[in-house]
């Protein structure tokens, strides 16, 4: 594996610029990659070494650095190596090459980044509503979306629940007694 | 002269639909011209919950991303978590695993059993083998005291260890489904109407494998030998002995011939787990839960269920909660951009038959 690794390394080394890797053990290899290189070094992957398999596309919003990080992770059925392409873009300008002319089922994730993280992806394929109907407003997935305020606004309590909105609360009330503290007790 | 086009609506309510989506079909006559898929009924927003919880509150959602395959969930939310943490898993723990993944593989066989004869009229079958999967949901519910969610394979081992003559248990049980798959031949391979619906019909050839990232045994159908537990081995599966049947025909008829021959497969592969499985404890104790952090780190792994493959990417940013939780199902691929090339040239009547053997799961599209 060590091999494979190092001899994967100085090809793609040789061929992209401004690439660093980072060793796992196991068969994990990352890269980190600049966006607008992304659709080449995934072609090269597939094409001249053998990692034809996309097994995933997935994103993390690094809120506090105002960043997405994208991660392409491929699968080589030869050399039994997993190797992971990551890339960030601004959160709020970023834009994202389209890769669904290598793998086609890549036409999915990038509608999804785009609906629930609010992703532009150039040249994206099928650009209509995926997941969501009729959204206005911050994509759902980002970490500055409020879950609760968004249920408060847009759904109503049921009327006559109102002391079963804590149940603990409401268990002290009914019972006039402290309930424990399961989380101290408990604690190791 | 061209026949004018009409559009049909599969679901997103409709019995051949294996869950809440829908399928915009154009058609000419009784052809399908273009399909277009529809999802976004059943979203629950898990993900974004799991963010919001902490590691081992977030892990009770795993087993419902998709209902018919529970326990593939919790193994990969499991290792995820340990690969992040580097913690250890017993050995014994390890073995347990194993044993309850291929039962709930077995499981899940079961199901498609009925769902396949079922999109073609054909119930005895669904009928049969429901019903013999209810012994291995006893065995479950035995064991994890749930009959479809477990929550068994947790972050450190498994929750608890076998009740006292379990192991017996699942080997009588073996034995009585392995006669069973007999039967199940007779009434499905032998049946000359589940011939003639299943031959020639939703074709995935191999260059339409690679190029859509199939998976499992719509892959192996197609004579592609791939398969998780040999080609990234986890938990035991490297020191386990079976093989991972292929067919040419890459059709509907032979990704049902695939799945015969590894029903029979999770039989022999129970069999060697409860023979070779190791004394000792089975559970790595974690910390107290609501103040347990990972390292800062990410993992993907990956686990072979009866659809494929499915992976869970996890990324960790030192705190209580996941930073992120993303998991990648089978019939995220298989279900979408595939279905829809694949049902170009089909007769209407084939849609049900033809997103059964895709192993379309919609929960597990929306999540």
């Amino acid at each position: 594996m060590k091999e494979i690794k190092a001899d994967l390394i100085s090809k793609i080394k040789a061929s992209f610029d401004n690439v660093t890797e980072k060793d796992y053990d196991g068969n994990r290899l990352d890269f980190h990659v600049e966006t607008r290189i992304i659709p080449q070094i995934l072609t090269y992957l597939k094409v001249n070494l053998g990692y034809i398999h996309l097994s995933h596309i997935s994103c993390v919003d690094w809120l506090e650095d105002g960043e997405f990080e994208i991660v392409y992770i491929v699968w080589s059925p030869e050399d039994k190596l997993k190797v992971f392409i990551k890339t960030r873009i601004d959160r709020e300008t970023g834009v994202l090459p389209n890769i669904d002319m290598i793998w086609r089922q890549a036409n999915t994730y990038e509608r999804e980044l785009k609906e629930m993280f609010g992703i532009e992806v150039d040249g994206l394929v099928a650009a209509d509503e995926f997941l969501l109907e009729d959204w206005e407003g911050l994509p759902p997935m980002r970490r500055d979306f409020d879950t609760e305020a968004y249920a408060d606004e847009t759904f109503w309590h049921r009327p006559g629940r109102e002391d079963a909105m804590d149940v603990r609360e409401a268990i002290i009330e009914r019972s006039r007694e402290e309930i424990p503290d399961f989380a101290k007790k408990y604690s190791r | 002269m061209r026949e004018k086009a009409t559009t049909l609506y599969i679901g997103p309510q409709h019995p051949g639909i294996t869950g809440n989506m829908m399928v915009r079909l154009k058609i000419e006559g009784d052809t399908i011209v273009k399909a277009t898929t529809e999802v976004g009924y059943l979203h629950r927003a898990f993900e974004k919950l799991q963010e919001k919880r902490n590691w081992l509150q977030s892990f009770t959602l795993m087993c419902r991303f998709c209902v018919p395959e529970t326990d593939p969930m919790e193994e990969l939310y499991a290792r995820a978590v340990e690969t992040i943490e580097g913690r250890e898993v017993p050995e014994r723990a390890k073995y347990i695993r194993v044993m309850v993944l291929e039962l709930a593989r077995l499981a899940s066989f079961m199901l498609w059993y009925g769902g396949q004869n079922g999109s073609l009229g054909l119930y005895t079958m669904g009928q049969w083998s429901v019903g013999d999967r209810n012994y291995i949901l006893d065995l479950f519910e035995e064991l994890t005291g749930g009959r479809v969610y477990h929550m068994y394979i947790w972050p450190g081992g498994v929750r608890r260890d076998l009740p006292k003559g379990f192991e017996q248990k699942v080997l009588k049980t073996m034995d009585y489904l392995e006669k069973r798959l007999d039967d199940y031949d007779d009434l499905m391979f032998d049946n000359a109407i589940f011939k003639k619906r299943t031959k020639g019909v939703g074709i995935v050839d191999k260059e339409t494998a690679i190029e859509h990232g199939v998976v499992g045994p719509v892959l192996r159908g197609c004579g592609i030998r791939s398969d998780i537990r040999i080609d990234d081995p986890y938990e035991v599966y490297d020191k386990l002995d079976f093989i991972v049947p292929t067919q040419e025909g890459a059709d509907i008829w032979a990704r049902a011939l695939v799945r015969r021959q590894e029903a029979r497969q999770s039989i022999r592969i129970i069999r060697q787990v409860i023979d070779m499985m190791p004394g000792g404890p089975v559970y790595n104790k974690i910390p107290n839960p609501q103040k347990w952090t990972l390292p800062k780190g990410d993992a993907y792994v990956r686990v072979e269920s009866v659809r494929g493959e499915v992976g869970l990417y996890a990324a960790s940013d030192g705190g209580l909660n996941p930073r992120r939780i993303h998991v990648r199902g089978a019939a995220y691929v298989h279900a979408i951009t595939l279905l829809e090339d694949v049902l170009v040239g089909e007769n209407i009547a084939d849609v049900s038959a033809i997103m059964n053997s895709l192993g379309t799961c919609p929960p597990e599209i929306e999540r």
